[in-house]
């Protein structure tokens, strides 16, 4: 019993306070965090965990969400079956691609992810067009029915719906991180070689974290599709691949809890800053780079190891928190 | 009293997280030909390294002519006159033979290449093949050939006869000799015959640390430097 | 498909396949010698088309636009590499690709403020049109490949016939010992640094009177000119030209049969080409140290 509140205190204790901040922030606001953050939490594990950086995310965005909406436009109207849609869709793209792009170095691999973002924002934007509408979009809203318990067209259902789901997420990745996959993928991004020699496959070790991350970003865009009620290519594109990324750097790579951070940073910050300073560019390119510079620890990077020296001083929890940086 | 050339004191030092130095104290005169010894991963190369510039974590303090080492820049130590011949025999191998000997040249000024030639006088015959293409010996003697540009008082030269056949080997032993005249060489090598033959000194080293030294030339025997391997 | 389109088509796909390859010279030398990617060349071009746009509108002459694109880029390379690339040329490549694409955001930013977010078009400087196999063929764009192919020989030239060039083509293979040698490689790597923002800023500036100038202009290049560089495998200079040349030819022939599927076109053969070789046609396996 003990142990098991051990594991699940810091997920309960992080979602505590983001139900809690339901109280006194905007709904909209909340959903988008939400969101955003299992959007980024993909990332932070390729990055964080793996070592592979990607800046082509929008791509499985892009095709949960029009897996999730061309079910809504054209087949049906239950979101949720939407959702199952649009994730498997995203698992089914990881498994095409993934064979090929987790042989790559790096820094290919981040960029032949780019390439497929672009590929796959033409193929929305002009080639589809006949199914997707090109720019004008798929407009869904009025079909989603309304499902008995929880009411996904309504946005404080949803919230309580993207709580959920951002909590299963969240205990399956920390879930991950304990297992012996967890520390193969560390021991993939540290040390490939001794790892072969451990006589684990760094190929399929990457692979599957390939599929996993993608196929959470592709959740996400799922429940984007469902929340707005419409998709258009501009969830793929390009110019928003920065998005996941500056997010995991900002919230602290590797870090578990770094995306839910960085996700309310971001958010908030994108608001001010539109309304005061107007050059989004220009102050997120800076924050990037100093991030960076200063240490690429993020927020919740820095944080966490301060917090933990402050609660805990005894030993039992050192070994808590000496299970990897979340 | 004769002036040491090199003075090594106290180094520690650390591949990243681990350490593989512990307090090494190593002396070297003008012209003196000093040996390292020891099995592979004892920290003889690094020892070469940290000298040469090319290791971030030093503690300790490594002086020539009363100018300290540690933290400068390896093409700074370079430019000192404390010249490093790493292992594994890497030329620029899309550069013919001259180039190499070229950017030997640009880096010291030194454009007198007679004497890279005396020598080794096969270097003028190669003198426009790619250095891709050169045996392991050839390559071997660029290398030599190529730190003797601007006239370095200390070669620090990393297992230089690994890999290389017997006569290449008794013809680089005539080299050192005659290279010892000129400048301090501080080599290591597994090559104890090799070793036996020209060291005026040996320094054993052993996971790190330095655990035996022979300064005289009558004690260092085949059968003394044996118990250290 | 009558000569005529070809013909076109064929000069058009030269033209952009040298813009292509003015900037992946830079990331591939930026790679092979300092093992770092360089995402904000796309800024450096960016700004090479900015000047080139106001110095034209200014004094109203284009090639001295281009010019000054060329320079104030390198300028602006200069500075970038002496205040963030020096502190990362250690670490490891992902960490150069975000600070780099930091640079390139933050750069879009600084653009933004000083000429608003409307597309600006730049002024041909040549009009005339002259005739081959029977189609008429913009000259500007034949100059465009002409100053490319004159920057393959002087990048030839260089690294064949310099010290300093020998001096890289030394780096790229073996940085710590070309410093062993008592050879300064942090002047090495600002200089190779310096020269691939100028090109990347000339590509800016060629390109610039063929498109309108916006923030974004670096974005949206980025795909392409990083697929010529996988194609062609990072570190080669040779193979950045051939792969320069595929990705152009696809682009625009591809352009003239199906329209999207060209800007895809490349991104297929690039699959293809990683499934064969995973370093790219001529690109080395060396990790970085």
């Amino acid at each position: 019993m003990l142990k098991a509140w051990r594991w699940w205190w810091g997920i309960l204790l992080a979602f505590s306070l983001l139900a809690v901040s339901r109280a006194f922030l905007p709904l909209p606001f909340l959903n988008e965090v939400v969101i955003f953050s299992i959007y980024t939490i993909g990332c932070n594990f390729l990055l964080g965990r793996v070592g592979f950086i990607s800046f082509g995310q929008p791509a499985y965005l892009a095709v949960g969400a029009y897996a999730t909406a061309f079910y809504l436009f054209y087949f049906g109207t239950n979101p949720y079956i939407g959702i199952l849609l649009g994730l498997m869709a995203g698992v089914v793209a990881s498994l095409i691609v993934g064979p090929l792009f987790v042989r790559l170095r790096s820094d290919y691999f981040a960029l032949v992810n780019l390439a497929l973002a672009v590929i796959v924002f033409y193929l929305m934007q002009k080639v589809l067009a006949g199914i997707t509408h090109g720019d004008n979009g798929l407009w869904f809203l009025t079909n989603i029915a309304s499902t008995p318990v929880l009411d996904l067209s309504r946005p404080n259902h949803f919230f309580i719906f993207a709580f959920l789901v951002a909590l299963a997420v969240w205990a399956f990745y920390k879930y991950l991180d304990d297992t012996i996959y967890g520390a193969a993928c560390l021991a993939t991004k540290i040390n490939e070689d001794k790892l072969k020699f451990l006589g684990y496959s760094n190929y399929n070790v990457r692979l599957l974290a390939f599929v996993i991350a993608n196929t959470t970003t592709a959740l996400a865009g799922a429940m984007y599709a469902v929340y707005l009620g419409f998709v258009s290519p501009e969830v793929s594109s390009p110019s928003r691949a920065a998005d996941p990324v500056v997010v995991t750097i900002l919230g602290g790579v590797g870090t578990l809890y770094g995306p839910i951070v960085g996700a309310f940073a971001y958010t908030g910050m994108k608001d001010v800053i539109a309304k005061y300073i107007g050059n989004w560019e220009l102050f997120i390119g800076f924050l990037l780079v100093f991030i960076m510079l200063a240490g690429e620890k993020g927020i919740w990077g820095t944080l966490q190891p301060r917090l933990e020296k402050l609660f805990f001083r005894n030993k039992a929890a050192t070994a808590e928190g000496e299970k990897t940086s979340r | 009293m004769t002036e040491e050339i090199l003075t090594v004191k106290g180094l520690n030092a650390s591949y990243g997280e681990s350490k593989v130095l512990f307090d090494v104290d190593l002396s070297v005169r003008p012209r003196q030909v000093v040996a390292c010894v020891g099995r592979n991963g004892a920290g003889k190369s690094t020892l070469l390294k940290s000298i040469a510039g090319f290791i971030k974590s030093l503690a300790g303090s490594i002086t020539s002519d009363h100018v300290s080492l540690v933290g400068r820049k390896p093409y700074d130590i370079a430019k000192m006159g404390i010249k490093y011949v790493p292992q594994d025999k890497k030329v620029f191998s899309d550069l013919t033979v001259r180039e190499n000997l070229e950017l030997g040249s640009y880096a010291t000024k030194d454009y007198n290449w007679d004497r890279v030639t005396d020598y080794f006088p096969k270097l003028k015959v190669l003198m426009h093949r790619k250095a891709g293409y050169l045996s392991g010996g050839e390559r071997q003697m660029l290398m030599i050939g190529r730190a003797l540009l601007g006239s370095p008082k200390v070669l620090l030269i990393d297992e230089p006869t690994e890999g290389l056949a017997p006569s290449i080997v008794t013809s680089l032993r005539e080299v050192f000799r005659e290279l010892s005249k000129n400048a301090a060489l501080v080599i290591v090598e597994q090559n104890l015959p090799l070793i036996c033959a020209i060291s005026d000194k040996v320094y054993a080293i052993k996971e790190g640390r330095i655990v035996a030294e022979l300064a005289d030339r009558d004690s260092i025997r085949a059968d003394v430097c044996e118990r250290y391997l | 498909m009558d000569t005529q389109l070809l013909t076109s088509g064929i000069i058009f796909g030269l033209s952009i396949g040298s813009i292509f390859f003015l900037m992946a010279i830079g990331l591939s030398l930026c790679f092979g010698l300092m093992r770092i990617i360089s995402l904000d060349q796309m800024l450096y071009y960016s700004i090479g088309g900015y000047i080139t746009y106001s110095l034209s509108l200014a004094t109203g002459s284009v090639w001295l636009g281009v010019l000054g694109g060329l320079v104030v880029s390198g300028i602006a390379a200069f500075a970038v590499e002496r205040l963030v690339f020096r502190r990362i040329y250690e670490r490891e490549l992902t960490f150069s690709m975000i600070t780099s694409f930091g640079i390139l955001i933050g750069g879009i930013g600084v653009i933004k403020f000083f000429w608003g977010v409307v597309p600006r078009p730049v002024p041909v400087p040549i009009e005339t049109q002259i005739g081959i196999l029977g189609t008429d063929v913009p000259v500007y764009r034949l100059v465009v490949v002409g100053v490319a192919i004159l920057v393959y020989v002087g990048i030839w030239l260089f690294l064949n016939r310099t010290i300093t060039g020998k001096a890289i083509r030394a780096g790229i293979e073996d940085v710590e010992h070309v410093e062993g040698l008592g050879i300064n490689v942090s002047r090495l790597f600002t200089i190779t640094f310096i020269i691939a923002g100028s090109l990347s800023g000339l590509a800016g500036g060629l390109h610039a009177p063929l498109i309108m100038v916006d923030p974004t202009m670096g974005l949206e290049v980025l795909a392409f000119v990083f697929m010529v560089v996988i194609i062609g495998g990072l570190g080669s200079i040779k193979g950045t030209l051939v792969s320069a040349f595929i990705v152009g030819q696809v682009v625009s022939i591809g352009s003239l049969i199906y329209a999207p599927l060209a800007q895809m076109a490349p991104f297929a053969i690039m699959l293809l080409i990683l499934l064969i070789k995973p370093t790219g046609l001529y690109g080395s396996t060396l990790v970085k140290k």
